[in-house]
């Protein structure tokens, strides 16, 4: 399976789109994706919301441009930042077309809680890709959403280090911690 | 030991990249928030219910960190770049005043290294973000009194705005190490800025020129520091003005009036500078 990108040329950022499709490739060959990938880049905001539409040939992103952006360098792209994003919403992807996640609400409808678990759970899996991923980052906002506790320091790891959950299983140890 | 530093030159290592205030706000994109997909929240204010809570948090921790390192630096600099005096001439300080200085720059230091170790607890690296050095290039005037203004006035002022809405967001995400830190952290800023109200009128007691020039400066300084609407009174800003903790700091009401709306009016620069980008970018393209 193959990505595609959109827009080619870019006015506002200094973005690659060679490079972009590049790292999807990457991404899709690693995490199985089975359909082609489309990834419209808006760049006329610098917030950083990802958004997936699944559809039965293809998934489409939406991507603010903020997602794929340099924090040291703003405007400018950031291979891990791009690789770490597009993953995240890949696996995302995966694990509703996979099985087992047939009962999780669309994802604007994921509140803050639920997400952070399913992101906690997305980025453990992209470390153990051998992505660069800092584990402190998403404890910190595991615990913004789950409370500042032993309890959901613990779920954070259960979920952290686990494969193949269920969204039943996930809801589950994020409902307990919280 | 060189006096008058630029801030060009500032020591850093390799981890960290430096933008100016120019290249921050030149960002066309910027005047364009909330209007690409319709659905965002009413207020930008810096809170847990946003979702991108814990990202924005951890920016503006990062922001406090390099702005912490900058007004060490600032406040150093005006122990050693004036000459011992009575401070009624541009080239010489009281030497209470330095005393003063060196005391803030022993809390920015121990600030410097309280936001490290946040930092390190919200899951940032140290010069993950770009550093803005808009807060040590108010630190290099040539008369100490608007060094006063312009650092312990303006700078710290925003410092106790950015302090309370970290506090707040501590609290109400029941993280106990951020609302504890920020707390602390805030109580020398107050001291600050009264430090800087205290000097300020008791140099300039006899050269009200001196002392107009000066508030002029502070002025477009507390302009510059809202950051084209980072920090205002409007909910669009993410950064509120802490109304209460100023007026402990020695702001009186009318300051603090007036301080607001140079915030509300640096937002709509903002909005109106990154509109202009954005045409212009747009006419360069087509």
């Amino acid at each position: 399976m193959t990505a595609t990108v959109s827009p080619l040329e870019f006015r506002f950022v200094k973005f690659d789109a060679a490079l972009t499709e590049r790292v999807a490739d990457e991404l899709v060959a690693a995490l199985g994706i089975d359909r082609p990938v489309h990834i419209e880049i808006d760049e006329t905001t610098p917030l950083g919301r990802v958004r997936a539409t699944i559809g039965d040939d293809a998934i489409h992103l939406h991507v603010e441009s903020g997602a794929f952006e340099d924090s040291k360098r703003p405007r400018e792209q950031s291979e891990t930042a791009t690789a770490v994003n597009l993953g995240r919403i890949l696996l995302r992807v995966r694990d509703r077309l996979h099985g087992g996640f047939g009962e999780a609400p669309p994802d604007d409808e994921l509140s803050l809680r639920q997400m952070a678990a399913w992101e906690t759970y997305c980025a453990g899996r992209l470390a153990r890709l051998g992505l660069t991923v800092n584990q402190q980052r998403w404890l910190y906002n595991f615990r913004n959403r789950h409370g500042f506790t032993d309890a959901a320091d613990a779920a954070f790891h259960q979920i952290w280090t686990a494969d193949g959950l269920t969204w039943g299983e996930l809801e589950a140890i994020s409902t307990a911690a919280s | 030991m060189r006096k008058f530093f630029p801030v060009e030159e500032l020591a850093r290592d390799a981890r960290f990249t430096q933008i100016t205030m120019r290249e921050s706000q030149a960002d066309p994109r910027s005047s364009l928030v909330g209007e690409s997909t319709g659905k965002r929240p009413k207020t930008n204010r810096l809170t847990p219910s946003r979702p991108d809570a814990s990202d924005a948090a951890r920016s503006l921790m990062h922001g406090i960190f390099v702005g912490e390192i900058q007004a060490l630096e600032g406040a150093g600099r005006t122990c050693h770049d004036f000459e011992t005096g009575d401070g009624r001439t541009t080239d010489t300080v009281p030497f209470a005043l330095k005393l003063d200085m060196a005391r803030q720059a022993w809390d920015e230091a121990r600030h410097v290294e309280i936001s490290v170790k946040l930092s390190d607890w919200m899951g940032t690296e140290i010069g993950q973000f770009a550093e803005n050095t808009v807060l040590f290039e108010v630190a290099c005037s040539n008369d100490p009194v608007l060094r006063l203004a312009g650092v312990n006035r303006a700078l710290e002022g925003l410092a106790i705005d950015v302090f309370t809405t970290m506090k707040e967001f501590g609290d109400l995400a029941g993280d106990p190490y951020l609302e504890f830190c920020e707390d602390w952290m805030l109580a020398d800023e107050v001291t600050h800025v009264k430090m800087g109200s205290d000097w300020l009128r008791r140099v300039t007691e006899d050269d009200p020129e001196r002392r107009k020039k000066a508030l002029e400066f502070q002025s477009v300084v507390d302009k510059i520091f809202s950051f084209g609407g980072t920090r205002s009174d409007s909910s669009e800003s993410p950064i509120g003005l802490a109304r209460r903790f100023r007026e402990l700091a020695g702001f009186t009401d009318t300051e603090v009036t007036e301080i607001a709306e140079v915030s509300l009016a640096a937002l709509e620069d903002r909005k109106a500078f990154s509109a202009a980008s954005l045409q212009a970018d747009a006419t360069t393209a087509s």
